[in-house]
């Protein structure tokens, strides 16, 4: 069942050196609980993309539905609410001068979920659903470990109860140690709470083990769309081969594999 | 608070700066039971000392009518510290408001909220004061509407290019995800990250409306006699320079003291506070 | 065989307002000439303050101490003047940061820029010295009309190309040192396989020696010969690239290499949980220059 639809999305900035096409005449359909992929450089558009599915921009042309309905220019709570975010920067993600708890409860307040006086227990629930102890929520954020900021970001998301979870960069600001806690931790949250992602990364490794389905973007367009499995067997465009191909890499199947793709045999 | 402490007591000059501002603060506090003359504030005359250079009765010598300087120096100090209070307490919200509301919004709000702080800001700061003075009675109270009227764009500046900054910052983009009322972003997220500076800058604002305060009194705009004031007490005993040079030093030293000690401090709480992330 | 850069039990503790913390444990670390070694390791494992240290940056700073010996080139860098540190900076050793535009000064034009670090090795340099020369080195690093690119100024070119602009400034006073901390993590990942691919060539080329100071593995596997894993301010393993990813020793390297994912799709990385083994005794595989 698709939740997400992406119609024939377009985003024109227009600047003093003419027009910029950040996104052109963009259509895909997540399905509800996939994980889809947004791989692409900078530039790619896939930060605008984001920002139109959150509704923070609105599009020149083109339509999102959600759940069968299409998303007007200026949202309800209701979808506000469904779709949530993950940023990239867990630094900048938290306000420095409220404790976490604050924050994570932000949601909950907003919505008036559960009854006022329940919610510093659901605050504390949200924490250690993302494997934190509940007493972090007395702490303020510069006592906390990138990783553990991260988590916060995502119990704050998780607490307004979405469906959908735009997901920018969640990991590449991490150390690898970090980042593979993080990653399993959002593997976990997805089929417990029967989630679905937008996964927006450059990491095509991350990509690879977290994904059912890949768009590639380049310049505003998607250039490739499929199953991640068929992606990273035999992929079709060459500008999905050349990012393949710069992937570092650690061990021999890796290289082999990767050496193999960039030539597109 | 303690490790505040440690950081201000770490620097020389924040540490005078605190003593200074702790000694102003608590002689203009307790002026009336400090002073060895406490009479001396109103107008009273005692010819019999008229015109004395510092002595052991009256360490900062006297006026033309024999009234003691240390005491009223001291009264002088509850006067210009309760005016810049004041002067503070109604120009810091507003301009923090204004400020605030043009840095988050943007768009019309900013501009037509910050070209109107930039009249106010083109004006220099005294012929302001005067102006509205001129039109006024020159009073206290309307010495103190004055410079509150001269003072609040400063605010609505400073906090408007901190809300900015801030309104680029992930949590900010958080809270508006998640739809929080904008009420809530201006003045729950953002306005504590802009407290910093106000403290900052009210302590080292202290010591300059002081100044100004003294400066209209000094043209005879603001606090009128017999009330004491630093600066109509130096215009008074300019009069006399330099044979009765004792009339105009002290109540300059007073002033000097008062603005350096406020001036240091706010430095230290810059640092304290600065230090805090 | 003698080294460029030695490094012999290198502490290093920052005093703060609660005491004393200690960063660094006591770090042997050394390079031979025109040899590429890595630095690898997480954030906060002291990778970083190691090559500041090197540079002669941590010794003037007020609230840090450092004991130990780094010798480069044969002169003692923690017995040196002040200045005559300053002096090696930019002239025997380099520098390469991880956001080039923002180590480009915007206010001044490459040319401009190139000229004064060539003035730190020779002060009678003219401009059409310099241009001759910066030109030469821009051409090496593959960009297309260097008298264009020397007259700009760092935003009007990109990401990639200030990277470029970066190595050859770094390179252009031929230096016996070159170290890269992080170099292109800001950038796209294909960007960031072009410049390293030309900084590995343009060293070997010209012989300079590189401390490569990285978080990702895979990076470091492409570019270095000889590998130091570090963890909380401690080696835990040293060897050849190929030892060390072929057959990690320590359990600290192999938790990191275990966690980082793969291409061909193995799955999520295992989770390793932080474990005493990671504090083991250091492991050293043997072959390489040192």
């Amino acid at each position: 069942m698709t939740l997400l639809s992406v119609q024939n999305l377009t985003k024109t900035f227009q600047t003093p050196s003419g027009p910029v096409h950040a996104v052109r005449d963009v259509s895909f359909e997540v399905e509800r609980g996939e994980c889809l992929a947004v791989v692409g450089e900078s530039g790619s558009g896939k930060t605008t993309l984001a920002n139109m599915i959150l509704g923070i921009l609105g599009a020149t042309s083109g339509e999102i539905r959600f759940d069968g309905a299409t998303l007007p220019a200026k949202r309800g709570p209701v979808h506000r609410r469904a779709i949530q975010f993950v940023q990239q920067n867990p630094l900048s993600a938290l306000n420095p001068k409220r404790n976490i708890g604050a924050s994570v409860r932000l949601g909950l307040d907003t919505y008036a979920i559960g009854p006022r006086a329940d919610r510093w227990l659901k605050v504390e629930e949200a924490l250690e659903e993302v494997g934190l102890p509940r007493e972090m929520r007395q702490r303020a954020p510069s006592s906390l470990s990138g990783g553990q900021r991260q988590r916060v970001g995502i119990a704050r998301a998780l607490a307004c109860e979405p469906e959908l979870v735009v997901l920018d960069e969640p990991t590449s600001a991490l150390d690898v140690l970090v980042q593979a806690r993080v990653l399993r931790l959002l593997n976990d949250l997805r089929a417990r709470k029967k989630l679905t992602y937008v996964f927006i990364t450059h990491d095509l490794a991350v990509v690879r083990n977290v994904a059912d389905r890949v768009a590639v973007f380049k310049a505003g367009q998607l250039v490739e769309l499929g199953r991640t499995e068929q992606i990273f067997s035999a992929p079709e465009h060459p500008y999905t081969r050349s990012l393949i191909g710069a992937v570092p890499v650690v061990d021999d199947a890796e290289l082999e594999l990767r050496n193999k793709l960039a030539e597109g045999t | 608070m303690t490790r505040a402490l440690r950081i201000i007591a770490a620097n020389p000059l924040s540490l005078t700066g605190l003593i200074l501002v702790l000694a102003i603060v608590l002689a203009a506090l307790f002026a009336p039971w400090i002073a060895p003359f406490p009479t001396h504030n109103s107008a009273v005359v005692d010819f019999a000392y008229a015109n004395s250079a510092p002595n052991g009765r009256n360490w900062m010598g006297t006026d033309l009518v024999g009234r003691d300087i240390f005491s009223r120096i001291l009264y002088a100090y509850r006067i210009s510290l309760g005016l810049g209070i004041v002067v503070l307490i109604i120009a810091t919200p507003i301009g923090t408001i204004v400020g605030l509301l043009a840095g988050y919004l943007g768009g019309w709000t900013e501009s037509v909220l910050m070209r109107l702080v930039d009249v106010f800001l083109s004006i220099p700061p005294l012929v302001l004061a005067i102006a509205v003075l001129g039109v006024l009675e020159p009073t206290l109270t309307n010495a103190m509407i004055a410079v509150t009227v001269m003072w609040w764009p400063w605010y609505a500046r400073l906090v408007y290019s901190i809300a900015r900054s801030e309104r680029e910052e992930g949590y900010v983009l958080a809270a508006e995800v998640i739809g929080a009322p904008t009420t809530h972003i201006a003045f729950r997220e953002i306005l504590p990250n802009c407290l910093p500076a106000i403290i900052t800058k009210m302590t080292l604002d202290m010591g300059f409306v002081i100044i100004i305060a003294s400066s209209l009194s000094f043209l005879g705009l603001g606090v009128q006699p017999p009330t004491p004031d630093l600066g109509s007490m130096v215009a008074e005993g300019a009069r006399y320079l330099p044979d009765s040079w004792w009339m105009t030093v002290f109540p300059g030293l007073a002033i000097l003291f008062a603005v350096f000690g406020f001036n240091l401090l706010g430095d230290g709480l810059r640092d304290v506070l600065g230090a805090d992330e | 065989m003698t080294h460029l850069l030695d490094i012999r039990d290198l502490h290093l503790a920052f005093k703060g307002l609660s005491g004393l913390t200690e960063v660094l444990h006591g770090i042997d670390l050394s390079i031979a000439a025109g040899e590429r070694v890595a630095l690898v390791g997480e954030s906060g494992s002291g990778k970083s303050v190691t090559a500041r240290i090197v540079l002669g940056l941590l010794q003037e700073m007020r609230n840090a101490r450092v004991t130990g010996r780094v010798a480069f080139d044969g002169a003692d860098v923690m017995t040196m003047a002040q200045k005559d540190r300053a002096a090696l900076r930019g002239t025997e050793m380099s520098m390469i940061f991880q956001d080039p535009t923002s180590s480009l000064n915007p206010t001044f034009t490459i040319g401009n820029q190139f000229a004064e670090v060539m003035r730190r090795r020779d002060p009678k340099l003219d401009q059409a010295a310099c241009d001759a020369r910066a030109t030469e080195m821009l051409t090496e690093v593959s960009i297309p009309d260097p008298g264009r690119v020397l007259a700009n100024y760092p935003f009007q070119l990109s990401g990639g190309m200030n990277q470029r602009v970066m190595i050859a400034m770094a390179l252009v006073n031929n230096p016996k040192l070159l170290l890269a901390d992080e170099p292109g993590t800001a950038l796209d990942v294909s960007v960031q396989a072009q410049t390293l691919r030309l900084m590995h060539d343009l060293v070997e080329k010209h012989h300079t020696a590189v401390l490569f100071i990285s978080h990702n593995l895979g990076v470091v596997r492409e570019f270095a010969d000889r590998v130091y894993v570090i963890y909380r301010g401690r080696i835990v393993e040293t060897g050849p690239t190929d030892a060390i990813f072929h057959s990690p020793g320590h359990a600290y390297t192999r938790a990191l290499m275990d966690a980082v994912p793969r291409i061909t799709g193995a799955g999520l990385p295992a989770v390793p949980e932080v474990s005493d083994d990671f504090l083991a005794p250091m492991v050293r595989h043997d072959g390489g220059a040192s």
